[in-house]
């Protein structure tokens, strides 16, 4: 079953028939089985599915980190087939943002050059007052200055999230952000992805396997083995998604 | 734009490359300003004269220093009375050079290098007491000698001691004879100096001179006179020169070797961050310019204290090659700003090259790496890896089997170029050959009870990469030392067993503390001596047929030298065919005192030591000093008439002659050994200054890559304290691993060099005729090991430390 429909407004993302293979020839695993997928602006969908369902490759696939072995990739009508790496990376830098599980920021720089570092490698002037506000939208007013190492993990996973946003871009995508995050860094991580789609028109799509976190999201896309078996656009809680899950790890067994 | 990242993390990183390019530059920028300093220099002995008439000097190949046809006598005579008549000239002073040493304290002292007191004039050295020589037996010495006028002095010659009696002193090394006893005992003049009377035009002078002199010399002045420096010193110049060549290139290509390891390491170490870097918006060019910006700026840094540590060090690097040997007694290094800013430039070429690579393989990070965990260690080595490492190895191999055929001193270049070749082989091959020697050698900690063995193997295995990259400095330094050292002794003693395989002798006779031997030595000695045709300088050796019946006969093409007696020569096979002479001809050939003599050619022989054969007595009416390298003696104790020390019983060596001779009588072995002694000195020295230099830079290159490889693993030794490690074992796993890689290293590094040696040996063997030991210095290659085993330990122990604090 394909997800073509989507609520919302103009389309951003688009994954047509995308497969995807790891390994060697001789012993090739299918990480991706034909997707197809579309994703609207102002939208927050979350990605769902047991360990091994290749909704982290479905992530990597749609965000033009890795290429798929078949079908295309779409973003804001940019076939991203059609790139060589370098505009790859530019349209990365230009139009996504990426919150990981593990924070990912350079531990070397400032809390304050890690979220300038998407404008410097643009080779954009960097205006001081332009970072330090968006470390205040995600409430580390005045923590600017310091490194990764002095900051907790909730405050890391935000100086990542301004970072994706610093930007603009078009397209958020979040890869377990609240994997590593207490209950009440989990809301708050939650909130300000929620906040993107609702109130910036960005549009956002979120792997997780935490019930509650996809709870927050408008639409569940759930993949097993490589291709999207089940999608929820109503009545999101944690316990149906939970129910819906339990069921897929079932059939997985 | 460059991304600001100087991560403190990344100091000890940039550590090593900044030590490596500091010590790049402070070498280049001394060895520079060294050479650039080394110019010929007018005389002092002949720089009160304006203007000089020389000889017309032949072309010279590179590293010939054969001297130039000199003068006939008449040509002398006649050329300097016409000189002396220009106008302005006071005199025209022939430059008489003998071989003569003042005995002092019963040994011969001094230089060797006599001259008529007229000569004098030319520096001018005034008397500092007594009067100028005028008859045979007078003579005016060095004032330093403590020998006032009306002394008794003895003075070595090329005949022998001669007794003389001192008339005055001056300030200059000397002896100064009366013009015809010098002229009696000098060959050929090549020079003619003008003493120009007091307000006289040097310029004019000059011109008036060049007139005068036509074709048959050349007028030299001002600095242009430097081209009268002696050969000696000439030869000596460009050994320091080739030292100093090497030395740069030495350590140009180990600063890459180390700078691009190094930054190697660091882009492994750095995947994730660089990953990071590439998925929030970075593209590869970005990466790469990045990677050329922190090592410009490392670069910069690095090679601008080297240059300045160059140059304050440049002087005490003059006068270490003065007193090695690579440089005239004359040489004094002068501060010049071309060769500062050369070694900044070349510093920062060499970072931008040393960084080439890791850049490369950087920008091919992909941003995925940014979101992997495990370190992974499995990736196979590139083909391309695998073929370069292979061709620089066996290219390698092969120049050291190509060495086999050249000299002693022409051998240095081929082990720099083996050496090179096979640093960067075996590091490329480094992470194949790794693996398997870990697994062989560590198979006996497999047996023992403690953790300490288990850890050491497993974690060398599981990093075989880590592991690789830290033996392979080691590896490169050992073989390095193994094959440079071995190559070298190996060389000298197949030389040695050469000379013993063809010598039939009792004991051989050697110079000490002179240039060469006189006629009174006694023995059988060939008389070495230059001959002149038209546009070629023949090396010649008058001989007697007692010389070539214990030194061994050439082979003969043609004609035989029984014939070699009065005016005849034997020539050697290159030069009957440059002459088209065959045995019959009759040619003339110019002599050292600058005579020409119709020769009858008897014989045409094989490659042989010397050009030419003449009869002994032939050369030395000729050659008045003449000196002879040996001399034979039928058996080692003192023959009648011979004299010397009482024999020293049970001690086989050299067994000293009467002082005043400047000779000493060894035995065949000792002579096997000896008889290069010089020259294998300095090139051992030469050896000896380029191991250590590799081993200094590889020592840079271990202590930074443990360093780093340390830093690295802080997660895994904090695992390892929890699980209950005390501080004491995880210091002793450190130091095991340590030891381990210096020993993989060692073991590969000795297991590459032996089998090239080997081959060599062979070679050398088969060229030589005789059988020739392997020579390997083991105290220098343990040396070596030690430093490396000291240096890994104590580093990677220091960096657990801080890292335990």
């Amino acid at each position: 079953m394909n997800s073509e429909h989507a609520p919302g407004g103009e389309e951003t993302v688009r994954l047509s028939s995308v497969r995807k293979v790891y390994g060697s020839a001789t012993l090739p695993v299918l990480a991706l089985d034909g997707v197809s997928a579309v994703f609207d602006a102002g939208t927050f969908t979350a990605v769902m599915g047991p360990s091994g369902s290749g909704k982290s490759t479905l992530l990597h696939c749609a965000a033009g980190l890795d290429r798929p072995t078949e079908g295309g990739v779409v973003i804001g009508g940019t076939d991203l087939g059609a790139l060589d790496e370098t505009a790859l990376t530019v349209l990365r830098r230009e139009r996504i943002g990426f919150v990981f599980q593990s924070f990912n920021l350079v531990s070397a720089l400032t809390a304050e050059q890690n979220v300038s570092l998407p404008l410097r490698l643009a080779g954009r002037r960097v205006n001081p007052a332009e970072t330090r506000a968006a470390l205040a939208e995600v409430g580390l007013a005045g923590r600017g200055d310091h490194r990764p190492g002095g900051l907790s993990g909730g405050e890391r996973q935000r100086v990542a999230i301004a970072r994706a946003l610093i930007t603009r871009p078009a397209v958020v995508f979040a890869d377990e952000p609240t994997g590593a995050l207490d209950t009440g860094n989990s809301r708050a991580v939650l909130d300000l992805l929620r906040d993107l789609a609702d109130h910036r028109n960005q549009t956002v799509i979120m792997v997780t396997h935490d019930p509650v976190a996809a709870a927050r999201a408008d639409r569940v896309i759930f993949l097993a083995d490589g291709r999207v078996v089940q999608e929820m656009t109503r009545e999101i809680t944690a316990e149906s998604v939970a129910t819906r899950m339990t069921s897929l790890e079932a059939l997985a067994c | 734009m460059l991304i600001p990242v100087t991560p403190r993390e990344r100091r000890s990183g940039f550590a090593g490359t900044f030590v490596a390019l500091c010590l790049g530059s402070a070498i280049t920028s001394m060895s520079a300003l060294a050479y650039a300093s080394a110019g010929p220099q007018v005389p002092e002995r002949l720089a009160g004269a304006p203007v000089l008439v020389r000889a017309p000097a032949a072309v010279r190949a590179d590293g010939n220093f054969t001297p130039d046809r000199p003068w006939s006598p008449e040509t002398v005579t006649s050329l300097a009375g016409r000189l002396a008549a220009v106008p302005g000239v006071a005199a025209a002073v022939p430059d008489h050079v003998f071989y003569a040493q003042p005995v002092v304290g019963g040994r011969p002292g001094g230089d060797g290098r006599g001259h008529a007191w007229s000569a004098a004039a030319l520096a001018p050295y005034p008397l500092t007491s007594g009067r100028a020589p005028e008859r045979d037996g007078e003579v005016v010495l060095d004032r330093a000698l403590g020998a006032g006028p009306g002394t008794r002095v003895t003075l070595l010659t090329s005949a022998g001691p001669v007794p003389y009696t001192v008339t005055g002193t001056v300030d200059e090394a000397g002896p100064y004879l009366s013009d015809a006893a010098a002229a009696r005992l000098a060959g050929g003049v090549r020079t003619i100096g003008l003493v120009t009377e007091p307000g006289a035009d040097p310029a004019m002078v000059e011109r008036a001179a060049r007139e005068v002199t036509g074709d048959r010399g050349e007028v030299l002045s001002g600095e242009a006179r430097a081209a009268l420096e002696p050969l000696d010193d000439a030869r000596i110049r460009w050994i320091g020169a080739q030292v100093l060549t090497a030395m740069v290139v030495l350590a140009g290509f180990v600063s890459v070797f180390v700078v691009a390891s190094t930054f190697a390491f660091d882009v492994a170490r750095r995947r994730r961050e660089l990953g990071l870097l590439r998925a929030v918006g970075a593209t590869p060019r970005q990466i790469r310019r990045m990677m050329y910006g922190e090592a410009l700026a490392v670069g910069a840094v690095a090679a601008l204290t080297g240059v300045a540590l160059g140059v304050a060090l440049a002087p005490v690097l003059g006068d270490l090659l003065v007193g090695v040997g690579f440089q005239p007694a004359t040489f004094t290094v002068r501060i010049q700003a071309w060769p500062p800013v050369a070694a900044f430039a070349g510093g920062l070429v060499v970072a931008l090259l040393g960084v080439w690579s890791a850049s490369r393989r950087a920008a091919g990070v992909r941003p995925l790496e940014a979101l992997r965990d495990a370190e992974v260690d499995e990736r196979p080595m590139p083909r391309g890896r695998w073929i370069a490492g292979l061709v620089c190895t066996l290219g390698g191999l092969a120049a050291a089997v190509a060495g086999l055929t050249t000299s002693a001193a022409e051998m240095v270049p081929y082990v720099i170029y083996t050496a090179m070749a096979l640093i960067v082989g075996l590091t490329l091959l480094a992470p194949a050959l790794v693996p398997p020697v870990i697994r062989a050698a560590t198979w006996p900690l497999t047996r023992l009870r403690g953790a300490t063995g288990m850890l050491v193997r497993e974690s060398s295995l599981a990093a075989v990469r880590r592991t690789a990259s830290t033996a392979a400095p080691v590896l490169a330094t050992v073989g390095f030392a193994v094959l440079v050292t071995g190559m070298v002794q190996t060389t000298a003693a197949a030389y040695g067993a050469g000379r013993t395989a063809t010598v039939r002798a009792g004991a051989v006779v050697l110079p000490s503390g002179t240039p060469g031997l006189s006629d009174a030595v006694g023995g059988a000695s060939a008389l070495p001596t230059a001959v002149y045709g038209e546009n070629v300088t023949v090396p010649a050796a008058g001989v007697t047929p007692e010389v070539l019946a214990r030194s061994g006969t050439p082979k003969m093409i043609s004609g035989s030298l029984g014939g070699l007696r009065g005016e005849t020569m034997v020539v050697e096979e290159w030069l009957a065919e440059k002459t088209g002479w065959r045995p019959g001809d009759v040619a003339d050939v110019t002599f050292e005192d600058g005579r020409t003599v119709a020769l009858r050619v008897v014989g045409v022989m094989a490659e042989a030591p010397f050009g030419m054969l003449l009869p002994r007595e032939l050369v030395r009416a000729h050659d008045p000093s003449a000196l002879a390298d040996e001399a034979y003696l039928p058996s080692l104790p003192g023959r009648p008439g011979l004299p010397s020390l009482p024999e020293r019983p049970g001690l086989p060596g050299p067994v000293p002659m009467a002082g005043e001779l400047g000779a000493r009588v060894v035995d065949l072995a000792t002579y096997a050994v000896e008889a290069d002694a010089e020259e294998d000195r300095l090139v051992w020295i030469f050896t000896l200054l380029l191991v250590a230099v590799s081993a200094g830079y590889t020592a840079v290159a271990i202590a930074n890559t443990l360093m780093m490889a340390t830093a690295s693993r802080a997660r895994d030794l904090a695992v390892l304290r929890l699980a209950g490690a005390t501080n004491r074992q995880v210091l002793g796993v450190m130091a095991a691993e340590s030891a381990l890689v210096v020993a993989i290293g060692t073991v590969l590094g000795t297991t590459v060099a032996i089998p090239a040696l080997l081959r060599m040996r062979a070679g050398l063997s088969t060229s030589i005729g005789a059988p020739v030991p392997l020579v390997v210095p083991w105290p220098v290659v343990l040396a070596v090991v030690a430093a490396c085993l000291l240096l890994a330990t104590v580093t990677s122990m220091l960096a657990t430390r801080t890292r335990n604090a």
